[in-house]
């Protein structure tokens, strides 16, 4: 019988491996791991319109109004109309054919599972993902409610989340375009008598970097917000005579240390509403609108910030909402703030 | 503003500089080269003579002619020439209520050829830009598949790699004007617009991995985000040429576009290409979330809301002249813009002088690539007469750009997504470009 050389039998194999990309096990690659039910039960949050995903549990609007109210309506407004410009989530009803639709919760979304999946994936803004699934339920049934979808008592769960129907539900299509057909005419292609020309209003984009002298708005939030608060300054000054500091946001400051480790968490959990002042918050930088809060004392000052304050211009969630912060990391905040604030 | 003579000016600098120390005298030297430049620019706008104060023109030998530059690593990663620090993205801030969930617009009136540079690309977060540490990034692949499935960048880089040159653009690009024209600059009329070469692999090959399951006909992709943006996509569209992406024009991704991890639908609306990607779930039907309900359905004049309206169809503008960029004197010029299709290539564009009365074909230059953008040409001498400059592309399907009236008509002017119309650049005889609308 024939019998192959050893050293060629070696050869035949190593190129087998060589070009064997399909392994034993059917995989092309064989490359990542497999993923345990454990892993996937705490990264699977997607909810489903048939409810597909809803984790076990209920709440209702009664329960919801009071978690609403600290952890939603500062910037949703109590009643969901929506602070300053942030989102409205209630009213517009019958509005999406008017000249200017009001599209919310109530008036717009096709699936109630849509709310509680974005409330549990994105909401709390400040604080995505820190509340939990009754919590969840609650807001929810609460959001609901306001927008006259639910009754009050209506035990919001996972067992009824897909029965309930939103008003607009039947009113969304599925992409039928390309729906206009637009001829290539390459001559005489429109009547000149019958043109219209419109120019666009000026002032209402950020075009001094290429227009010599354009007053135009400031280029960002930040620098549009200062203008607004340095056009309103000078607006009272013209009445009362008084005088108008000129800078807003003071030079830098020599930090303390504290400080220093509170730049971080202030920029990633309390800018969102003190870097301009939003939904009532006193602006960092804006010396007079710390001075009388200091004056109480620092030790109320973070004791406002850690356990939440309502005064007199708007409501400060505890610790902004960010739970997962520590004492010791939300007071360093509240240092930089102040310390920026001189 | 008194502008001091070249001569004060490097009297001035000679002297400080003097008295700085070595290290400090190269930032200094920088300022003053700046200031200079500032001085000329405001002398050439000001007054036909030019910077003929500058000693840096014939016959002179400019400054730096006459001393050492910076040497190798003094900047180790590498910047644009200050000189260009007009080029940057800009937003609009009244567009929404802080800049967190928030979008720019790239410059792309300052932009050559079809690919964006990293640090221009549009942005838009929903949440701010995460800070991922690769190391702890995963991408998880569950739902309608045999074997579940976790990645490490590691992993999904040893895959085969694919490279493609493809634009991104937002579906509300344009969307502020449905009404009537009220941004003034091409930067936020169109910015809301890029174009890369994208490297990863095709998120086909890791479901493949993964064993798709018959039933599975949609996955639902969501970000690591605080927003944990999320997305339904058709299996198509991942069978066709959806690219999960590490790498953007040859370094990884930056942060802003979703480092270190996005996916890549080409040619569809640019939130579908969700950035930070952390998990792919396959399933039998879409999930309707907040991004595809509430945000991203076009609302139609009667009340009722298209959905799922995946693709950009064919769009083009021109980049120059416009607004930034104004006619600076008569004689030859060459008009130039961009052309982009959701559908495939560019086959054509036409260029209109008169608001769209007569057209005459343009040049496409350049690559002509699917689902990038494409840059047209039409050389031509301009002598001071008023133009209504308008550009229409078409693609290989046969679709030409629309005009806005005939939008208008199908859609109202409520759906904010998805305005593909023919723009018109209105030039002055003094050769300043305002946006306009014919209709
Ligand atoms: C700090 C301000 C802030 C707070 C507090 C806040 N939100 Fe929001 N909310 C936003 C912003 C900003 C958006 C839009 C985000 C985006 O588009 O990316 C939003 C969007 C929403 C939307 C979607 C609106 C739409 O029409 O698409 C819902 C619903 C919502 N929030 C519910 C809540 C609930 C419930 C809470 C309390 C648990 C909450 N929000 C707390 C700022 C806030
Ligand atoms: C959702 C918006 C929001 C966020 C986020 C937020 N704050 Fe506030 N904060 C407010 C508002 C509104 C007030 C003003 C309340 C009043 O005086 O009526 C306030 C007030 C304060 C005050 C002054 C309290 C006093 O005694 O006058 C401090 C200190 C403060 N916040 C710290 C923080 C810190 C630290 C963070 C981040 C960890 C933070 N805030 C995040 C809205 C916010």
């Amino acid at each position: 019988m024939f019998k192959l050389p050893n050293i060629f039998a070696v050869t035949l194999l190593s190129v087998a491996m060589v070009s064997g990309v399909v392994q034993a096990d059917g995989h092309k690659y064989n490359l990542g791991a497999p993923a345990s039910a454990d892993e996937i039960a705490g990264w699977d949050i997607d909810i489903r319109p048939d409810g597909m995903g809803l984790p076990v549990g209920s709440g209702n609007a009664l329960d919801g109004e009071a978690e609403y109210e600290t952890q939603c309506a500062a910037c949703h407004g109590v009643f969901g109309e929506g602070e300053g410009r942030w989102p409205v989530l209630t009213g517009g009803e019958g509005t999406l054919s008017d000249e200017r639709p009001v599209k919310t919760v109530g008036s717009y979304w096709p699936y109630a599972s849509t709310l509680f999946d974005y409330i549990r994936r994105a909401m709390p803004f400040t604080a995505p993902m820190s509340l939990s699934d009754k919590q969840v339920y609650g807001i929810t049934a609460y959001v609901l409610y306001m927008n006259e979808i639910i009754e009050e008592d209506f035990e919001l769960s996972n067992e009824n989340l897909a029965t309930i129907r939103m008003p607009n539900e039947d009113n969304f299509y599925v992409d039928d375009r390309p729906d206009v057909k637009n001829p290539r005419c390459m001559a005489d292609c429109a009547d000149v008598s019958s043109m219209m020309l419109a120019s666009s209003l000026s002032g209402v984009t950020p075009i001094g970097h290429f227009v010599e002298g354009a007053d135009a708005p400031a280029a960002s939030h930040e620098g549009q917000h200062n203008l607004e608060t340095q056009k309103e300054a000078k607006r009272k000054a013209e009445i009362t005579g008084e005088e108008v500091s000129e800078s807003l946001s003071a030079e830098p400051a020599m930090l303390s240390v504290q400080a220093q480790a509170g730049e971080e968490v202030y920029k990633g959990a309390c800018f969102v509403c003190h870097g301009s002042g939003l939904a009532g918050a006193p602006k960092v930088g804006d010396a007079t609108a710390w001075v009388e809060r200091v004056g109480q004392g620092m030790n109320l000052v973070i004791s406002h910030a850690l356990e939440g304050y309502s005064g007199s211009t708007g409501f400060m969630p505890p610790k902004g909402g960010r739970m997962d912060l520590s004492d010791e990391q939300v007071t360093n905040a509240v240092h930089f703030m102040v310390e920026s604030s001189h | 503003m008194t502008i001091p003579s070249t001569k004060e000016l490097l009297q001035t600098m000679q002297e400080a500089a003097e008295n700085l120390s070595k290290n400090d005298r190269r930032d200094f030297l920088r300022k003053g080269v700046s200031y200079l430049a500032g001085a000329a620019a405001v002398g050439s706008a000001g007054a036909a003579s030019g910077a003929s104060f500058s000693t840096n023109l014939p016959p002179n030998e400019p400054i730096w002619g006459r001393q050492l530059g910076s040497g190798v690593v003094a900047n180790p990663y590498g910047e644009p020439s200050h000189f260009e620090e007009h080029v940057v993205r800009r937003t609009v801030p009244w567009l929404t209520a802080e800049s967190i969930s928030s979008i720019s617009m790239s410059p792309i009136q300052n932009l050559q050829g079809i690919i964006t540079p990293n640090g221009l690309v549009f942005e838009r977060y929903h949440a701010g830009v995460p800070s991922i540490n690769p190391d702890e990034h995963r991408l998880m692949i569950h739902g309608l598949v045999d074997n579940p499935l976790i990645f490490t960048m590691e992993d999904l880089m040893r895959f085969p790699s694919v490279s493609e040159i493809k634009f991104i653009e937002c579906p509300a690009n344009g969307g502020m004007e449905w009404r009537g024209p009220q941004m003034e600059a091409l930067q936020f009329t169109h910015g809301m617009l890029s174009c890369c070469e994208w490297t990863g692999v095709p998120l086909k090959v890791l479901l493949e991995e993964a064993g798709i399951q018959p039933e599975g006909k949609w996955i639902l992709a969501e970000g690591a985000d605080g927003a944990h943006m999320s997305r339904s996509i058709p299996i198509e569209k991942i069978l066709d040429d959806t690219l999960v992406v590490y790498a953007q024009n040859g370094e990884m991704l930056r942060p802003e576009q979703g480092y270190p991890l996005r996916l890549l639908n080409p040619g569809w609306e640019g939130n579908t290409s969700i950035k930070w990607l952390r998990r792919i779930e396959v399933g039998d039907m879409p999930w309707h979330h907040r991004e595809e309900t509430s945000k991203y359905t076009d609302l139609m004049a009667d009340g009722r809301a298209r959905r799922f309206t995946f693709v950009q169809e064919c769009n083009s503008v021109i980049t120059s002249p416009c607004p930034e960029n104004p006619i600076k004197k008569p004689g030859f010029i060459e008009i130039e813009g961009l052309a982009w299709t959701g559908r495939g290539k560019i086959k054509g564009v036409d260029v209109s002088f008169d608001g769209g009365v007569n057209w005459q074909p343009a040049q496409l230059k350049g690559l002509v690539l699917d689902k990038a953008l494409t840059r047209f040409s039409f050389q031509t001498k301009w002598s001071g007469q008023p133009w209504l400059l308008q550009s229409r592309a078409y693609d290989e399907t046969g679709y030409v750009q629309p005009t806005l009236a005939q939008l208008r008509e199908q859609r109202g002017v409520n759906s904010i997504y998805h305005k593909n119309s023919i723009h018109t650049w209105q030039v002055q005889p003094t050769g300043e470009v305002k946006n306009v609308q014919v209709t």
